[in-house]
């Protein structure tokens, strides 16, 4: 009788174990295969979109913004804030993009910073101007890199063009398109480029995106060894300045005091090294702007 | 004695599909590099390309432990799409970011190459020669190192 009730255990075991899904064998390995194409096919209908393909579409959203506004040509800015923004993207949740993670500065009194899907981040000049430093610099590049880390650019794109692409997409097992396909295809991705366009330009994100942006940009400059104070201080000189100017980042944010109130609290605590910031802000007044 | 067989026997089978397992990882950047150990500016020992398949060894933090080719190192878990495969030969996704959908079984469809260029085709005002301009623009990771450094500020 107990070796009949061990041998019962042991086939227990090994059955229970085989219905899992690391250990499916035969028919049992069907319907567990089945269930992970649902699963799939689930995800892929709520965010079709791979990083390679999010990357084509930040691209062509920062064409069309190179349309607007002109390139700065301040090589040694550029590379500087390429630096600081490679420095906190190093720190975010997403390091590596497709594409990687590049910035660069519009020629333009206007106050604004723009994330396109992908990687590419724009900051104005009026903007490098109104920071007082390095680290409030960083602030306003690690607040993009949160947009782009939760994939804020690719949200702003109409459900309706998703639920066409995933059609074309989802039949489609080669990499080349033909004729109608092709055209399809790049009409939903015109279209998105001019929602993406809109959102970032006149509309503006949702206030609960721009507040978690700022509470990843918090997170990614105390993890930097930044002084996550800079953002507050930075959003301060932001409500007396933003309000005069017009356009730009008042257009498209929420009232900048509403997101001081937001983030007061959650700024992460930590001995905030002075001397350091001392040195950053001495290489920030060395950068010609 | 029998009962000894029935034990090893049972776990031989319970144990086989585990040994049969191979973790795999696709890289999902145009290119990356895997490095001597996780660490983001630790010496390059091989590059790799998008979709190559690298072999995982074991997790580290957020970085894999890769076999590729004859090189053997540390990429980051956000660079590739983690893909485990089960004795039957399905598959199961996960990404290192933690999106779920299977990013090596959407690669090059959709949005690829062929969309920007006709796109590009129908709209010629678009400035995409500057968009090139800024991604050649390109920082070195000591370049990176040093500046971190410099600054007092803390290596990721």
């Amino acid at each position: 009788m107990k070796k009949y009730l061990i041998l019962s255990v042991f086939i227990f075991a090994v059955f229970s174990a085989s219905s899992s899904e690391a250990f499916d064998f035969g028919d049992i390995s069907k319907h567990v295969g089945n269930a992970i194409g649902v699963v799939d096919t689930t995800a892929k209908a709520a965010r079709p979109i791979s990083d390679e393909e999010e990357y084509y579409v930040g691209r062509a959203v920062a064409a069309k913004i190179l349309g607007t506004y002109q390139l700065s040509n301040n090589k040694e800015l550029t590379r500087y804030v390429n630096l600081i923004g490679k420095t906190v993207a190093m720190n975010s949740e997403k390091p590596f993009t497709y594409g990687g993670y590049h910035f660069a500065i519009l020629d333009t009194d206007e106050l604004n910073a723009l994330a396109c899907p992908g990687g590419t981040i724009f900051i104005t000049r009026g903007m490098v101007n109104l920071a007082a430093n390095e680290d409030e610099l960083a602030a306003i590049l690690a607040h993009e890199v949160g947009h782009i880390n939760k994939r804020d650019g690719i949200s702003a794109i109409k459900s309706a063009r998703w639920t066409e692409a995933v059609t074309i997409i989802g039949t489609q097992a080669a990499k080349t398109y033909s004729g109608g396909e092709l055209s399809q295809l790049v009409g939903i991705f015109e279209g998105s480029i001019d929602d993406i366009f809109k959102t970032l330009v006149v509309n503006g994100y949702s206030k609960s995106q721009e507040y978690a942006a700022d509470e990843s940009a918090l997170r990614y400059l105390a993890k930097s060894g930044y002084d996550p104070n800079a953002l507050n201080d930075f959003l301060k000189r932001l409500a007396t300045k933003g309000k005069s100017s017009g356009g730009g980042i008042t257009q498209t944010h929420p009232a900048t005091s509403d997101r001081i109130d937001k983030i007061s609290g959650n700024i992460p605590s930590g001995q905030v090294d002075r001397k350091a910031v001392e040195i950053r802000t001495a290489r920030f007044n060395r950068i010609p702007k | 004695m029998r009962i000894k067989f029935l034990i090893t026997l049972s776990l031989l089978i319970i144990l086989a599909p585990v040994l049969l397992l191979a973790e795999t990882a696709t890289v999902i950047t145009k290119e990356n590099a895997i490095r001597e150990y996780c660490k983001f500016f630790a010496p390059v020992k091989a590059q790799v390309r998008y979709n190559d398949v690298l072999e995982i060894l074991s997790t580290e933090g957020d970085w894999y432990k890769v076999q590729f080719g004859q090189s053997t190192g540390c990429i980051h878990k956000t660079a590739v799409d983690k893909r485990t495969a089960s004795a039957s030969g399905s598959f199961s996704s996960r990404k290192g970011s933690g999106v779920s959908e299977n990013e090596a079984a959407l690669a090059g469809k959709g949005f690829n190459p062929q969309v920007e260029s006709s796109y590009k085709q129908k709209h010629p005002e678009m400035k995409y020669h500057l968009v090139d301009n800024i991604e050649k623009l390109l920082v070195s990771d000591r370049e990176i190192e040093q500046f971190v450094t410099q600054g007092g500020l803390r290596q990721p």
